[in-house]
């Protein structure tokens, strides 16, 4: 456990010199894309842009958990249980439609900006969300939701005590699952004009420039694994869920 | 006291309790017996409200039980389950613990009240405290489920095939340690199961249900004499009804005073089914009875108190 952690530590600081690193290393870049005019993104400052790509991002999960986990919370409950199909289906189309058509459906309304691109990651994020808050609410024992409803607890005391501590395993998997997703597609934001880590690869798409693409895909992509890992660590192999020899 | 009035109750188009009317004294370890699908369990879950009749009313010390907020009711009424319900991620301590906290005890009387506990339902405070579930083998996790249900010193206990899961050797030393509960405390218990021999071990009143009805109560003695209903003929084997009969009789009341020189030892509150196997075992018609002052008891001595 904690050699993970010291090893993500330091996948994490490489990660952030990389990004410091990255304007710097014009030989690497022009070496790598010699036909590239001006091959080193130097628009914005990287970390900058990563501070707005976590910001959006998390941000969003952060919105598809206060959308989901209620509404999957709500679909478990005795009478809630008619909704769940209902509940499932919304959630999964707001999940069929491409980010990228979300954000252009969106723009009209909602402008440039980041708003269309929190919109689209939060339609994007919530249907993992409330399926792993379903699922980790489904896998509680049955007999330890019906003692504690002999034994007197209430309906928010059961939930708060009971059911939501023994699913959390599921549900922090599905939360990994979303931030993952979340973190991946919020470079789609940056068509909107969004600042982000996607800015450098819409700019090199417009600009036929594939060293921006390129600095943009890895950073992207890098931080994507790394904070599904970092979950990952949050989520370990359930010390306090049940059958354990 | 528990009182049934005319308790009906539908699931759908099932009719799981017809007018079941049963009252059970304070003090008595009621078994509900009956095969699957005769409505015991459901009767059982009126009690603390679990279930909510259709039709007529029970009542706990006169209070019609309807007339009490649910999670009240349920604080003051002990409740253990087949499946036992430990919280898996709670320590035992924590578990046993869960009622006192509801109702706000302050921690050295909650700690007190825990080990207490533990010690009576034999398990040693010092070593099981902090165990999670996960690490109890099933016979030790329902002592654990028996000591949170009493652990708010609640007068009514009920109980939903407890011991049904566990293997024939562990379900006798638990059958035992309830007894000895039940005696110790004089709590009002009511067992369900579908298992004669546990009604016969455990029940100062037995009451069997059939399809939804009540069809037979009172002592275990009589219910299982030669007025028994078919439904309860048909639970134990063809013919075997009299030898049942036997493990609701104590033997200490067939036996005559006396010593009996040699004769095989009767452990201390032996029921006379064990006193015939003891015979059938030694092949002797007489055996000497644990305790003081000397008593023995006969095989006429047998036969005439089974006699019914």
């Amino acid at each position: 456990m904690t050699r993970r952690a010291l090893r993500l530590g330091a996948e994490a600081v490489a990660f952030l010199a990389a990004l410091l690193a990255a304007p710097q290393a014009e030989a690497l870049w022009r070496a790598l894309f010699p036909e590239v005019a001006r091959p080193t993104y130097l628009q914005d400052p990287w970390l900058s842009l990563l501070g707005w790509h976590l910001a959006l991002s998390l941000g969003a999960v952060a919105l598809a958990a206060l959308i989901g986990v209620p509404a999957g919370v709500l679909a478990t409950r005795a009478g809630g249980r008619r909704l769940r199909p209902l509940l499932d289906a919304v959630f999964s189309l707001a999940q069929s439609i491409p980010p990228v058509a979300a954000i252009a459906l969106a723009l009209p309304l909602l402008g440039f900006g980041a708003a269309p691109t929190l919109l689209a990651l939060v339609l994007y994020a919530a249907l993992p969300v409330l399926r792993a808050t379903v699922s980790g609410l489904d896998s509680v024992p049955p007999g330890a939701v019906e003692a504690a409803r002999g034994l007197g607890l209430s309906g928010w005391q059961r939930l708060r005590d009971v059911e939501l501590p023994l699913a959390r395993p599921v549900m922090l998997a599905g939360l990994r699952v979303a931030v993952t997703l979340s973190v991946a597609t919020t470079a789609v934001g940056a068509i909107a004009g969004t600042r982000c880590l996607g800015t450098p690869i819409v700019t090199g798409l417009a600009n036929a420039n594939p060293s921006y693409v390129l600095q943009g895909a890895i950073f992207t992509a890098w931080l994507a694994l790394l904070l599904d890992r970092a979950l990952g660590l949050l989520a370990p192999a359930a010390p306090e869920g049940p059958a354990r020899p | 006291m528990i009182a049934f009035e005319a308790v009906s109750h539908r699931y759908g188009a099932v009719e799981a309790l017809r007018e079941v009317s049963l009252e059970v004294p304070s003090g008595a370890l009621c078994v509900l017996l009956g095969e699957s699908g005769s409505g015991k369990s459901t009767l059982l879950r009126t009690v603390n409200r679990l279930v909510e009749p259709s039709a007529g009313r029970v009542t706990l010390q006169g209070r019609d039980v309807a007339a009490i907020d649910p999670q009240a009711l349920r604080r003051g009424i002990g409740y253990v389950i087949q499946s036992v319900g430990l919280f898996p991620h709670r320590s035992v301590a924590e578990n046993v613990a869960t009622v006192p906290r509801l109702l706000g005890w302050d921690r050295a009387r909650i700690e007190a009240r825990v080990d207490a506990l533990l010690a009576m339902v034999g398990l040693e405070p010092r070593a099981y405290r902090d165990r999670p579930p996960a690490t109890l083998s099933g016979g030790q996790a329902q002592r654990v489920g028996l000591a949170r249900a009493l652990a708010a010193d609640p007068p009514v206990l009920l109980m939903d095939e407890p011991f049904s899961a566990l293997d024939p050797g562990t379900r006798r030393e638990l059958q035992a340690a309830l007894r000895r509960i039940h005696a110790e405390t004089g709590k009002t218990i009511l067992l369900v199961t579908h298992d004669v021999e546990e009604a016969l071990a455990l029940a100062s009143r037995v009451a069997v249900m059939a399809g939804g009805r009540l069809v037979a109560e009172g002592v275990p003695a009589e219910v299982f004499g030669p007025g028994a209903p078919d439904v309860v003929r048909r639970m134990v084997r063809a013919g075997a009804l009299a030898f049942h009969r036997l493990a609701a009789l104590d033997a200490a009341a067939a036996a005559a005073p006396g010593p009996a020189p040699g004769a095989p030892l009767l452990p201390a509150g032996a029921r006379l089914s064990d006193a015939l196997l003891l015979m059938l075992e030694h092949g002797t018609g007489c055996l000497a009875l644990e305790g003081d002052p000397p008593r023995h008891l006969t095989v006429a001595g047998l036969l005439g108190h089974s006699a019914p």
